[in-house]
């Protein structure tokens, strides 16, 4: 098809006036729409979900191009087309039907063009009145479209600030998708109902949606990368940091590394960087280096310094300057719990620098109210194991035990255990993703020729397949 | 019951509740057949938004009673009960005026966690929270404070909290953080101090004099020796 379209730019440069331009590219996207929809039919008879990824990978250079003439056109033809089926469906019993796939399609393809006008209103009022048809299907073939329509259903609602009211609707859905085993809805439902409680602040009862549900594994990457993003969140919520960092790494990972997901990158570095710090660890500095995330990680890396360095005025002046970007980010309750940290780092220094110090001046240097205080946090501190010392009463000073050669304790065996629980892991989960075209499907392509081109195929369209805008949406 | 009924058994217990001697006896009784009531008139779960604002106030100010009774009986799962009911009230009916007991009540429930040291649980409650009250809210405020010095370490400070509460009720639970902290400060001290005078341990753990210590140090298996007055490790 490109080659075709290409010589017929070549044939018309020579005159173009503005009207026939408009037709130009009104032809060609009704025909790009006509192919998808060619693919779609193909799609069903074949039951083969290939030719629907197809599809929904041309979405973001359809979207670029959708005019309302386009799309009254569209449906237009379409709405003919189906009425003449049924005539001679009538008079002859033929077996090309009407596809619901289409229709869903369609409706796809008005959601979105209503979206980029920002006709929110409208678009949350046309979901809601298809969204009853949409569950009432029962077909393998609509998943993809239909995660794609609950996306859209839930994203009009959340920006006309009614996000809570589709609650119980979404929650019904979930029992149907997960009876089907209609994975990609189910995992899309599932993360768009995190999304709405988290939104809330209603940790508890995504707490408890979490433990009640499985989320489906054959799901694509993307929603299994938010699915972690939000599980990460609620961990380091309810205190629980090393698993909320293994479940943030993971989304980081896998989330597709492109121009567009800036928005979820940021938000998941955010949140790892804080989980890191609450469990005693520094972020690299090459973490707030990356060109994408330098200018919104910039609040987090002036936290990282202050906690570093233990200064508690330089913790409590940037939280003061940076207040509002946190309270955007949701992140400013896991920075009040970092206040501890900055101490806990302060009284290390101290005791790895001095051999012997009063509590007098330990009081001074960590600017705390009286010495009462400091006998009572190094006495905590010690117990929790941050320093190894001892604190004399009498005199008033705190006493640092002698550096034990570190090679004789179960350190280093513990360190390595940690790196190669890690390689395993990332060796398991490759496996485990790796994905294989089937046989029988391979039998079809008899020769190899047409496997080598099929193969081209596909890996060109995965090159020029953009990532829609909507996909990863900045806030989280 | 029928409505004008239950006002009426309302504004009894309301009364009694608030009068200068209360005979919690018999509030206690008041509130049983003020929740049988609620349960005839479905006010507990109500079903679906057409409710009458009046039921709902009605229904939320015995509730709230009900909490704080619990507080002065010492019944503490039944006060958790109570908050559980409330919570629907004050965070999915927002449209209602706000009860000027609300944030005292939240407050309450957040030292109750903290005591009971079941901090996730504190967390996820204090995600619930605006955040200006956060630090604004001087009911709000006390708990999150007590939390930070928790963390901290810094018990004096806890200590010192336990004479500006900010309601009477707050006292109650102070007093069970008091033991929790007092072992907090025993498991330090084993690790952090070679030998200690009696007399300093004993001001270390706010006991007043030495038999409270020395009963303290027996229940923990600390090692005192009695000779030279000391603990040692």
């Amino acid at each position: 098809m490109e080659a075709n379209k290409e010589i017929k730019d070549v044939e018309m440069e020579v005159v173009k006036s503005p009207e026939e331009e408009q037709k130009e590219l009104l032809n060609l996207l009704l025909a790009d729409i006509k192919q998808n929809v060619i693919n779609l039919e193909k799609a069903v008879d074949n039951i083969e979900t290939r030719f629907i990824t197809r599809v929904l990978r041309t979405f973001p250079n359809i979207r670029r191009r959708l005019t309302d003439v386009a799309l009254a056109k569209i449906i237009n033809i379409h709405e003919t087309e189906s009425m003449e089926l049924d005539q001679e469906s009538n008079d002859k019993n033929q077996s090309k039907t009407y596809l619901p796939e289409v229709e869903t399609y369609l409706c796809l393809l008005v959601l979105i063009y209503l979206h980029d006008k920002k006709e929110y209103e409208k678009g949350a009022e046309l979901s809601s009145n298809y969204i009853e048809r949409i569950i009432s299907f029962n077909r393998r073939t609509m998943d993809m479209l239909a995660a794609k329509f609950y996306f859209y259903y839930s994203r009009f609602f959340e920006l006309t600030n009614r996000l809570s009211s589709i609650r119980t609707t979404l929650l019904a859905a979930q029992r149907t998708t997960a009876l089907r085993h209609d994975n990609e809805s189910q995992a899309t439902i599932l993360n768009l109902l995190l999304r709405n409680y988290l939104y809330y602040n209603l940790v508890e009862q995504a707490d408890k949606l979490v433990l009640k549900t499985t989320f489906p594994e054959e799901a694509s990457n993307d929603q299994f990368a938010r699915y972690m993003l939000y599980l990460g969140r609620i961990k380091a919520i309810q205190l629980d940091y090393t698993s909320a960092n293994r479940y943030l790494l993971q989304a980081i990972r896998k989330a597709p590394q492109s121009s567009k997901t800036v928005g979820f990158l940021q938000a998941a570095n955010k949140l790892s960087i804080i989980v890191q710090i609450l469990m005693g660890e520094i972020p690299a500095k090459s973490v707030f280096k990356q060109p994408e995330l330098k200018k919104s990680l910039e609040p987090y890396f002036h936290i990282t310094q202050a906690v570093r360095v233990g200064d508690l005025t330089k913790f409590k002046e940037t939280l003061n300057k940076y207040t509002s970007v946190f309270r955007a980010d949701h992140t400013y309750t896991l920075i009040l719990r970092l206040r501890h940290n900055v101490i806990k780092t302060g009284i290390r220094m101290i005791s790895l620098s001095y051999s012997r110090i009063s509590l007098r001046d330990i009081c001074h240097k960590l600017q705390l109210d009286s010495e009462e205080d400091a006998e009572y946090i190094i006495a905590k501190a010690i117990r929790d194991g941050v320093i190894d010392a001892t604190i004399n009463h009498e005199e008033g000073y705190m006493k640092s035990k002698e550096i034990v050669d570190i090679y004789s304790t179960n350190e280093p065996q513990e360190a390595f255990n940690e790196c190669i629980t890690f390689c395993l892991n990332l060796r398991n989960e490759s496996v485990k993703a790796m994905r294989f075209p089937s046989n029988a499907y391979r039998k079809e392509l008899a020769s190899a020729k047409e496997i080598d081109d099929e193969e081209r195929k596909l890996a060109k369209e995965i090159e020029d397949g953009e990532l829609d805008d909507d996909s990863m949406d900045g806030d989280y | 019951m029928p409505l004008n009924e239950v006002t009426k058994l309302y504004e009894t217990l309301n009364k009694e509740f608030n009068s200068a001697n209360p005979n919690l006896q018999k509030c206690g009784e008041y509130l049983e057949k003020l929740k049988i009531a609620m349960i005839e008139f479905q006010f507990i779960a109500p079903e679906g938004e057409a409710q009458d604002q009046k039921i709902l106030l009605l229904t939320r100010e015995i509730l709230e009673i009900g909490a704080l009774w619990s507080i002065r009986v010492k019944d503490i799962p039944s006060f958790e009960r109570y908050i559980a009911q409330l919570k629907t009230y004050y965070h999915d009916y927002s449209n209602l005026p706000q009860s000027p007991r609300m944030y005292s009540i939240i407050g309450l429930n957040l030292l109750r966690l903290l005591a009971q040291n079941r901090l996730s649980e504190f967390h996820t409650e204090l995600e619930t929270i605006e955040p200006d009250q956060l630090v604004s809210n001087i009911y709000i405020k006390h708990p999150v404070e007590i939390e930070q010095y928790l963390m901290e370490g810094s018990y004096n400070r806890v200590w010192n909290a336990r004479a500006n509460v900010p309601a009477n009720e707050y006292l109650f639970f102070m007093d069970i953080l008091v033991d929790t902290i007092r072992n907090d400060i025993a498991s330090s001290s084993k690790k952090a101090y070679t030998s200690l005078p009696l007399s300093d341990f004993g001001s270390l753990l706010y006991f007043n004099n030495e038999n409270e210590v020395l009963k303290f140090a027996k229940e923990h298996n600390l090692n005192i020796n009695m000779a030279e007055k000391e603990y040692t490790l």
